[in-house]
């Protein structure tokens, strides 16, 4: 592939254009549905967008005891690369003899880059509120990426490959992964872990905002605000994708798979947002406890029960 | 002269001119030195150009019974290995100059021991000879003895700790050697070839791999490397413990384990040399965690890495093993610039306390972005040069199933713990909030910057060249077919596929166009606030100051007692093999102290209970 087609596949479709969208979309989604269930309205589609032009036109505000580059500079850094994700994961999707850029883990590194980037942020700030946010996303990266590592490895270990494309060659060959006992212990795990990276409730312990005010997002405003906003409508969009590329059979925009992948990453987010709604925020050493008790048990069964077979 | 000699010569030789230099004049001593090893390292680029050669010639003969030679051979593997071993030789050097340019204390020894140290690695490294090889490795003991105690603060237990652990690992390998001499008849490296089959074989592996990891610094051996940590300026880690001892143990096990004894994937060895890896990913990086220092911590991540190289060599999988010996590479490039970075710290801020420490970015902005592109390295983010390695590592060890998935997950655990030890470096040494003590701070000299910004440009290209170094480098090193192989710009094995290139170039797009967002916005106009929002309080600077070392308290200290004893340990002596004979000898001796309670009675009882015993051996057992 040329270079020329590579820029469009990041810019246009399927990257930055199309995934910002739809993320945006996806928290309307959110908002929409955490609305009936709280008996309110709910926005009107646009409002995510609304809300980035509304943000552009503000002012921005640097705290007098930030590191100014730092600060302004990480949301962006995220965004390039949650974008990157997206962009891989669309086009192996899509086309998975491409071999665009990278396999699975390479996927998974990359998906960390917007919450280090938060965190940097945060810590650029000086503020002590951030600064606590940031720590506790760190200590959540590490307390799910456990877990998450161990069920994307059942996937992988099945394969016997990180690729993509072997992934879901596998899955359209012999059923998708969800299919199998491992399967499904594996897929109810990387839920939990994307909840927590997504950032939502029981796991928005980083950003609490009735807590910490926003936590890692505190001293934003203005466009890295809009960037910052931006970053997590993306990642709600990414996370789901890579799950269902991992465990439900990928997703496709060929024909009438076009209902069926947008049933699947509905039926995800909706799990998602139902969780979100009737939990309440958990400590983070109760997250920790959490991701490296109950969910590392059950990732750790999923991986026997795929080394045995099933 | 052989050509072979000249670099082993050479350095050794500037090293005693040094020697004459009155002790004040470090400066030039400084020169004489950095002009040595700039010439060894275009000679050494020479040599790597010429691919191969060979030195040999007998010392001397004891009749049959024993022939010492002192041989030499420059073939693929350790020409690249001699490359880097005189380039971070050349850069610690101007790195030294200008971080003891107004210190009045520190003697021109120090460039001597350098020296001695350069000559020493390189004739250890083209040795095709056991014993001279030996005897390398001890000369580097000694002169690690001595540069260790030319630092501050306990000196001379963190030496002694040195000395004790790596001359132990000395005295392993010498009776390897031994062994092999008596049973095989041969020292000569590139000759032997020894099953593993037999017990003999088995036992004088264990006895090489001892001091091959004992100087890499795996666990249970890594002890002296965090011992040495804080005494020793900064220089002398990023030179010997950081990139050196990593390059010439991983060597070692290399040629052990791939050459001499030919480890095979699954064998029990192998397990061995595994499960040593992966415990050391794992337990050094949780115990790097909980450190308070920074030279300390990052002396627990120079521990940690090992445990990818020892993993990959170990798993005798061909790509692991070529991620491996990437990844001692990568390392040493890293390593040594985060120990830079430290020295930078120590020089111009006074202290490596992360306690104290915060909010340096702005006063030093050069240091700050090498030191975040090093840290972003060792913790493998993509596109950087630690992503590569460690990814080649999870393809071998995927590639071969069963229950290496095991040592997958610790790996790639470990990598996520490495970050997280890294962003409370990022927070506590650059961002954050300052002291107001430490407002007057400046940035380093160019001495010291040339070589900072030259390893992390060395990272940058490392990672997303990868090419580079594995087509020139690596694989020629590694005999036979090894399963990665390159496409255009990217890396491909049979399990999986990076593009660098096209990852950075798009990550570059990315940022551009987060850069037009802000254009759209009027981020142009800013406005610089009076102070953070704290929920309407109001607090001074020191109130608002969260150093990073409490990041993972939660983690480390709320979990569960089994869990906080650990890193309790940890912080102390972690595992300390060292301590813990110690603490063995210390009451063996309690027991003998005893017996010497200075009353006749007692010595006369014991006089009695020997003559008996001694009585019964001849009367009966003979």
């Amino acid at each position: 592939m040329d270079a020329a087609k590579y820029l469009f596949s990041y810019l246009i479709f399927p990257g930055f254009l199309f995934t910002a969208v739809a993320g945006l979309l996806a928290t309307w989604v959110d908002r929409k549905v955490t609305a009936r269930v709280h008996w309110r309205v709910g926005p009107p589609w646009y409002q995510p967008f609304a809300d980035m032009v509304k943000l552009l036109g503000k002012e921005v505000i640097i705290p007098a005891g930030a590191r100014a580059t730092g600060f302004l500079i990480a949301p962006v850094v995220g965004l390039a690369a949650a974008t990157l994700a997206s962009t891989i994961l669309w086009m192996a999707n899509l086309y998975p003899a491409s071999s665009f850029v990278g396999d699975s883990i390479v996927v998974l590194y990359i998906m960390t880059i917007p919450a280090i980037s938060m965190i940097i942020g945060a810590s650029a700030s000086g503020n002590p509120l951030g600064i606590l946010g940031a720590a506790r996303e760190m200590k959540l990266i590490f307390a799910y990426e456990l877990p998450l590592v161990i069920v994307m490895l059942t996937t992988v270990y099945k394969v016997g490959s990180f690729s993509f494309e072997e992934i879901l060659g596998y899955q359209s060959a012999n059923g998708i992964m969800m299919g199998s006992v491992s399967g499904v212990i594996a897929f109810i795990v990387a839920i939990f872990c994307a909840q927590a990276k997504c950032g939502m409730v029981p796991f928005d312990i980083p950003e609490a905002e009735t807590e910490l005010a926003g936590g890692t997002h505190i001293e934003y405003s203005g466009a890295p605000l809009a960037v910052v906003k931006l970053n997590m409508g993306i990642m709600f969009f990414v996370v789901p994708i890579f799950i269902i590329t991992m465990f439900w059979g990928g997703v496709s925009l060929a024909g009438w798979r076009i209902l069926t992948t947008i049933l699947k990453y509905v039926a995800i987010v909706t799990i998602m947002v139902l969780i979100k709604n009737t939990n309440p925020r958990v400590r983070i050493d109760q997250a920790v406890r959490f991701f490296w008790g109950p969910m590392l048990v059950l990732s750790i069964i999923a991986m026997i029960l795929a080394v045995l077979g099933y | 002269m052989h050509e072979l000699l000249y670099v082993i010569v050479m350095p050794a030789v500037m090293g005693a001119v040094t020697l004459f230099f009155p002790k004040k004049a470090r400066l030039p001593a400084g020169i004489i030195a950095l002009i040595s090893s700039v010439w060894m390292f275009i000679k050494t680029v020479k040599l790597f150009g010429l691919g191969e050669s060979e030195y040999f010639r007998t010392v001397f003969t004891m009749g049959d019974v024993f022939q010492f030679d002192f041989a030499l051979r420059l073939y693929g593997f350790n020409s690249f290995v001699l490359l880097f071993i005189a380039m971070f030789g050349a850069l610690i050097i101007l790195y030294s100059i200008g971080y003891w340019f107004k210190d009045r204390e520190t003697p021109g020894i120090y460039y001597t021991y350098i020296l001695w140290t350069l000559s020493a690695a390189a004739c250890a490294v083209l040795s095709d000879n056991l014993l001279l090889l030996l005897i390398c490795w001890e000369v580097l003991t000694l002169l690690l003895y001595l540069l260790v105690n030319m630092g501050g603060e306990g000196h001379e237990t963190a030496a002694q700790k040195c000395f004790t652990i790596l001359g132990f690992s000395d005295a392993a390998m010498f009776l390897g050697v031994i062994i092999i001499w008596l049973v095989y008849g041969t020292l000569s490296i590139s000759s032997l070839s020894i099953s593993t089959g037999t017990t003999t074989g088995v036992i004088a592996f264990l006895l090489l791999f001892t001091g091959a990891i004992a100087k890499a610094g795996a666990m249970p051996l890594h002890s002296w490397v965090p011992a040495m940590a804080k005494p020793t300026p900064a220089p002398t880690m990023a030179f010997l413990p950081a990139s050196l001892d990593k390059l010439l143990g991983i060597y070692l096990l290399a040629r052990i384990s791939l050459d001499i004894f030919s480890i095979r994937t699954g064998s029990g060895l192998s397990l061995m040399m595994m499960i040593v890896g992966a415990g050391t990913v794992l337990f050094a990086v949780l115990v790097a965690l909980v450190q308070h220092d920074l030279k300390k911590l990052l002396s627990f991540h120079a521990v940690s890495q090992v445990g990818y190289m020892v993993l990959g060599v170990g798993s005798g999988i061909p790509v692991a093993i070529v991620g491996g010996l990437f990844h001692m590479l990568n390392h040493a490039i890293y390593k040594c610039g985060l120990f830079l970075s430290a020295g930078v710290i120590e020089k111009r801020v006074g202290t490596t306390d992360l306690e104290e420490l915060g909010g340096l970015a702005k006063l030093m902005p050069i240091t700050f972005l090498t030191t975040i592109v090093v840290a972003m390295s060792i913790s493998g983010v993509p596109p950087f040069n630690g992503f590569v390695s460690k990814w080649l590592v999870y393809q071998g060890l995927l590639q071969a199933g069963g229950y290496y998935v095991i040592f997958l997950i610790v790996a790639i655990f470990g990598s996520a713990l490495t970050l997280a030890s890294f962003v409370k470096v990022l927070h506590s040494v650059f961002l954050g909030r300052r002291q107001e003590k430490f407002d007057g701070v400046r940035e380093a000299g160019f001495a010291m910057q040339v070589p900072m910004i030259f390893l992390a440009i060395l990272c940058i290209i490392f990672g997303i060249y990868a090419r580079l170094p594995l087509e020139k480098f690596i694989t020629p090193s590694v005999a036979g077919s090894t399963g990665v192989s390159m496409q255009e710009m990217a890396v491909r094995t049979a399990s999986g596929y990076w593009n660098p290139v096209a990852a950075t170039v798009l990550m570059a797009v990315g940022l551009i166009v987060g850069l037009i967002i802000y254009a759209f916005g009027r981020t142009r106009r800013v406005r610089i606030d009076e102070n953070v929002w704290i929920g309407g309080n109001i607090l001074d600077n020191e109130e608002m100051r969260i150093p990073g070392t409490h990041f993972y308290k939660t983690v480390t200290d709320d979990l569960n007692p089994a869990w906080t004893a650990l890193f309790k340990d940890g912080q102390e002596g972690a595992m300390d093999v060292y301590n813990i004979w110690g603490r063995i000898g210390f009451s063996v001796v309690q027991v003998l102290r005893s017996l010497h309670n200075g009353i006749l009675s007692t010595y006369l009882s014991w006089v009695i209970i020997g003559l008996g015993a001694l009585t019964f051996v001849l009367m009966f057992a003979l």
